[in-house]
């Protein structure tokens, strides 16, 4: 298959990259890993005539400590970088097990997480460790500069709250004050290079009294969107679980697949999904506090 | 042990080089000058009339040199079996599935070609279609070819012995109904072709194919250029499975445009069109009913099949047949009865697939046998062993077993899996099942009626005596095939192995019926080393008479000449020799203690000229005079059995192969490595089956998985250790008692892993494949 015409931009700042893209508009497509991108322009589902590659802007591919506010992703950082950091494993290692989950190592040695972002697949298997990390996104466009939660990014499939003239430049990750833990779990037909039939993250913090003092669930392929599970947060606050097998954990997990809104498609039916879900949140949970376990 | 020097050992690949370096070249690295690009024009839908095409406006974009459909050639319908002929170049009067080819164009480049694609405006008048095979034999459903009323394009009836009356002495009969998908064989290398027509008027087609004679047959009678003509080239080739068994219209619209435009053409196919033109395993509809008497005897089965064709026959008709044909062994069984409907829909057509016809059947009737073992109380590896046959049975549908380990391959996976201490003992989630199959080791009959040789090669001596080149036209597609004839050759001439040079895949340099039925090794194989043989016997006639030594008394291995007895006065060959070549320092001084058989070489030369063997297989007359007995006939049979290992989540229903232990007989190993690697390739290939693979389309007849990403075969991830173990016989109709092991190794991991699923787990799933919700609702509904 072959690619469509187009004109290549690869410009070394972020100013001049935004600049483009507001000269250009609708007309341009930002390439980060382009193992989306490439792929519909083969297949002919998008045919930009402007192609601006963040590519040769330097500081995007990496990750690093943001004095004491918490941990800069560069847009451009790769699915094999966030999976093999030591930074990102040590620090947030939920992230590193979806990233390294995500399609097959010549897939992550391309795909970015700006870019596994602004697809807004529902099946991301980056996005649900983001969301229960608390992640926010930074996006700059000709008026400036905006900051928002990624809970608020995603709109619905392949739709995101970024306009047409903004880039993602930074993904923001807070602070972990107490102890914590995450754990990221994948269901596929095959063991690599797949899409997940359902996917789930979640993120522990305890309080110093060993209570929950914060728990967030994400799921992936069960919704328009990578879905955050409020109810989850709210029946794990505050509790102080006997051990991985409390039943909390159970009741919580139903509570995420009830939250669910899974489709029936050639992958998988929506009941199959909503029962995974439940079994897929139990058991994160469940790892991730055996994790907390080990800590304290 | 046996004293052969260069075969029954681990030879190193002739293609590993070329391979391993990424310097193979396969036919998409061809370029010529003035080469144009070709793309082809496929239907949007599933079954519509061909009002009226217009091309006017592709001719006239400039860069464009051809543009052709169906009016531009004589339609002579060709197919695979000539009984059978139902396909044309491009799309006559109508359209028949979502891919169906309509018009072919040639141009300077490939962007142009695309484009002229879109140019070329085609008026339809869509049909009903039909995409299922059981509403299509109703009545009034669409008929797709106006010859098969109810969409029937084959159909078999076949008893031997008395199935009823057998059912009647029986203690205990099942019935169970099994299902597979429709698969797609996901070779690596997509189709490709180039065609090139010269000024004389020969035409050479350079194609990722597996049979570059039927290509060759194909191309000459479609096109009506005389055989001698149409030169067949095979390249590299990145795998083929079965799919790429018979000519494409891709071979043959390039080489319609090559003659047209007097230029050479290249084609390819896009994954997605792999997909489109199939000619994959078919999916099976089979219910097994198998009568048995209380201690285990087998005495009884009906089998009823109904395939999903596609929209052409391609195969078909074979397929159909071996669906019944291949259940005869390998365990004794006096009575069967077969039914078999193959049936056109509006869908790619379906072919030929490793284990051609039979692994479905295979696998529904390995898992039968296994609820029958748990109903009466006896260990599956029992049963088996109380009914299996063994060299010299025959079965009732007359395939003979020339030799038969079958025995000797469920002992040792019995043994080398730890059966006993495991079936039964296993913790809930795990579990470990067991299968076995045979299968053909060469078609006994070529496709179409002949009684044509199946192969011949040809062995020539250089003229320094020190090379030897084996020339066949048989086809090297990743099997290892050219380096098991090398060994062969060296072996039957007693050269070393690095001293033979392979030139395959080329129907100028000998007739072979090409890769498929799993008959290479055996019919190639024979020929080889019949040429050889023939070389060595020339060679030694001259040598002989110079040395006054009679030809039994001479012997030669590794290079080098020995005598029975007294060893004659050599030296004056020798010194010829030496003096032929002075000052080449490699050659000065062959071998201080023995004549070589380069320096006898050369004399034959010397005394005869060039020095060719010739070589020949045609099978001896096979199988029984019943409606269809030459399918399934071959003069051997390879056979095999597994064991898999399991492990279950039963929440999720995921399920994962821990372990095969896995026996092949193939008679004599050639080469052992080779063996192993269609042992564990065929494990693979049949897990991918049973747990992933499936071939979905949506309510147009669109296929909505048309890539590797979405149609899943099985990562490395995915693939168990696997413990091959090479079980040998020896084959009298084998060279050197060799036979298959491509196809057959396949035929026990499907039921297999089914059979390890249901210890696992305690539900038996009998519809590919076993995804995690198939098992997970089964476990729902069991509760």
């Amino acid at each position: 298959m072959l690619l469509p015409k187009f004109d290549y931009h690869a410009p070394t700042t972020i100013d001049e990259a935004c600049s483009m893209l507001g000269h250009y508009g609708a007309k341009a497509k930002i390439l980060a890993g382009g193992t989306d991108l490439l792929v519909h322009m083969k297949k002919r589902l998008l045919s930009p005539e402007q192609i601006i590659s963040l590519n040769k802007i330097e500081g995007l591919k990496e990750a690093f400590s943001q004095n004491g506010t918490g941990l800069v992703l560069g847009p451009l950082s790769t699915a094999a970088y966030l999976a093999d950091s030591r930074l990102i494993q040590e620090r947030i290692s939920v992230l590193a097990q979806g990233a390294s989950r995500l399609g097959s190592p010549l897939i992550r040695n391309r795909a970015t997480v700006g870019g596994n972002l602004i697809t807004a697949r529902p099946a991301s298997d980056l996005a649900p460790p983001l969301l229960v990390l608390s992640a926010k996104v930074t996006l700059k466009g000709p008026r400036g500069e905006r900051t928002l939660p990624l809970e608020d990014f995603f709109l619905g499939p392949g739709q995101t709250a970024v306009q047409a003239d903004e880039i993602l430049t930074k993904i923001l990750i807070p602070n972990i004050q107490g102890i914590s833990a995450g754990a990221y779990i994948k269901l596929g037909t095959r063991k690599a290079l797949e899409i997940s039939l359902v996917n789930t993250a979640c993120f522990l913090e305890l309080a110093q009294d060993g209570s929950i003092k914060l728990a967030r669930v994400a799921l992936g392929a069960v919704a328009p969107i990578p879905l955050l599970t409020p109810s989850v947060s709210k029946i794990l606050a505050g509790v102080k679980p006997k051990n991985m097998d409390d039943p909390v954990f159970r009741e919580a997990a139903r509570a995420a697949a009830q939250e669910s809104k899974p489709i029936t498609d050639h992958r998988g039916s929506a009941d199959y999904r909503r029962y995974m879900v439940e079994i897929l949140t139990w058991r994160t949970l469940k790892n991730a506090y055996s994790q907390l376990m080990e800590k304290v | 042990m046996n004293s052969y020097s260069v075969i029954n050992s681990r030879a190193p690949r002739l293609d590993a080089p070329d391979k391993a370096t990424g310097r193979a070249f396969y036919t998409d690295d061809l370029y010529f000058p003035n080469m144009l690009y070709g793309a082809l024009l496929q239907s949007p839908l599933a079954h519509a009339r061909i009002l009226n095409i217009d091309i006017s406006r592709a001719k006239r974009l400039p860069g464009v040199k051809s543009v052709v459909t169906a009016k531009d050639v004589q339609i002579i319908r060709y197919g695979v079996s000539p009984a059978r002929y139902d396909e044309t170049i491009l799309a006559v009067d109508k359209v028949r599935y979502v891919g169906d080819e309509v018009a072919a164009v040639a141009a300077v480049d490939w962007e142009t070609a695309q484009e002229a694609l879109g140019l070329i405006q085609v008026d339809y008048e869509e049909l009903p279609a039909v995409f299922d095979p059981f509403e299509a034999m109703t009545e009034g459903a669409p008929q797709i070819h106006d010859a098969y009323t109810r969409n029937i394009c084959a159909e078999v009836h076949q008893e031997f012995g008395n199935v009823e009356a057998a059912f009647e002495q029986c203690d205990l009969i099942h019935e169970h109904r099994f299902v597979n998908k429709r698969q797609d064989a996901a070779f690596l290398e997509p189709n490709n072709a180039v065609a090139v027509y010269d000024q004389l008027g020969y035409l050479t087609l350079y194609t990722s194919t597996q049979v570059p004679h039927y290509v060759q047959r194909t191309v000459s009678m479609v096109l009506k250029i005389p055989i001698g003509r149409v030169r067949v080239v095979k390249p590299y080739v990145g795998g083929g499975f079965g799919p790429k068994a018979s000519a494409s219209t891709l071979e043959l619209a390039a080489c319609l445009l090559s003659i047209k435009t007097h230029r050479p053409v290249k084609l390819h196919f896009n994954r997605e069109q792999v997909f489109l033109h199939s000619r994959a395993r078919h999916q099976f509809f089979h219910t097994f009913k198998t009568g048995v008497k209380k201690d285990g005897t087998l005495l009884a089965l009906h089998n009823t099949c109904i395939l999903e064709g596609g929209a052409y026959s391609s195969f078909g008709i074979a397929t159909v047949y071996y669906a019944g044909s291949l259940l005869g062994g390998p365990y004794k069984l006096p009575h069967m009865k077969y039914d078999g409907f193959r049936v056109y829909t509006n869908r790619p057509a379906c072919g030929a697939q490793r284990g051609h016809g039979g692994v479905a059947a295979r696998a529904g009737f390995e898992q039968q046998l296994d609820i029958i073992a748990e109903k009466l109380g006896i260990d599956p590896v029992e049963l088996r062993l109380k009914n299996i046959m063994e060299a010299g049975d025959t079965t009732c549908n007359e395939l003979n077993m020339s030799s038969l380990g079958m025995k000797e391959c469920i002992e040792a996976i019995r043994d080398h899996s730890d059966w006993k201490q495991k079936k039964g003992r296993l913790p809930k989630g795990k579990g470990i099942g067991l299968a076995c199959g045979f299968f053909v080791s060469g078609a006994g009959y070529p496709i179409y009626r002949s009684d044509t040789y199946h192969a011949t090669v040809v062995v020539k001596i250089s003229e320094d005596g020190g090379t030897v080149q084996l020339q066949t036209g048989s086809a090297e597609i990743g099997q290892g095939s050219d380096t098991a004839f090398a060994m062969i050759a060296a072996e039957a001439l007693g050269v070393r192995y690095e001293d033979v040079r392979v030139v395959s895949g080329d129907t100028d340099l000998s007739v072979d019926l090409g890769a498929y039925s799993s008959r290479q090794t055996l019919m190639t194989g024979y020929a080889a080393k019949d040429a050889a043989e023939d070389a060595k016997c020339q060679i030694l006639e001259v040598l002989s008479e110079a040395l006054n030594v009679p030809v039994e008394k001479i012997s030669v291995r590794n290079g080098l000449v020995f005598f029975e007895g007294a060893t004659p006065d050599y030296m004056p060959i020798r010194l010829a020799y030496i003096k032929e070549h002075r000052g080449w320092p490699y050659d000065d001084r062959p071998h201080d203690d023995h004549l070589t058989f380069k320096e006898a070489a050369r004399l034959a030369y010397l005394k005869r000229g060039t020095i060719v063997g010739t070589g020949k297989y045609k099978p001896p007359k096979l199988g029984g005079s019943f409606r269809g007995a030459a399918v399934g006939t071959s003069p051997a049979y390879g056979c095999s059995a597994m064991i898999a290992e399991v492990s279950v989540d039963l929440e999720t229903g995921e399920v994962t192969v821990e372990k095969v232990t896995d026996a092949h007989d193939c008679g004599l190993a050639i080469n052992r490595t080779s063996v192993e690697g269609q042992m564990e390739g065929s494990v693979a290939m049949g897990l991918g089956e049973a747990l992933f693979e499936e071939v979905k389309f949506n309510d147009q007849g669109q296929i909505i998985n048309a890539s590797l990403g979405e149609y899943k075969i099985p990562t490395a991830l995915d693939v168990p250790p696997v413990q091959s173990i090479i079980i040998e016989s020896n084959e009298p109709n084998g060279p050197y008692g060799a036979k298959e092991v491509g196809e057959g190794a396949i035929m026990p991991t499907i039921p297999a892993i089914l059979n390890a699923v249901y210890d696992a787990t305690g539900v038996r799933i009998t519809e590919l494949p076993i995804t995690s919700e198939r098992i997970w609702r089964a476990l729902k509904e069991k509760k």
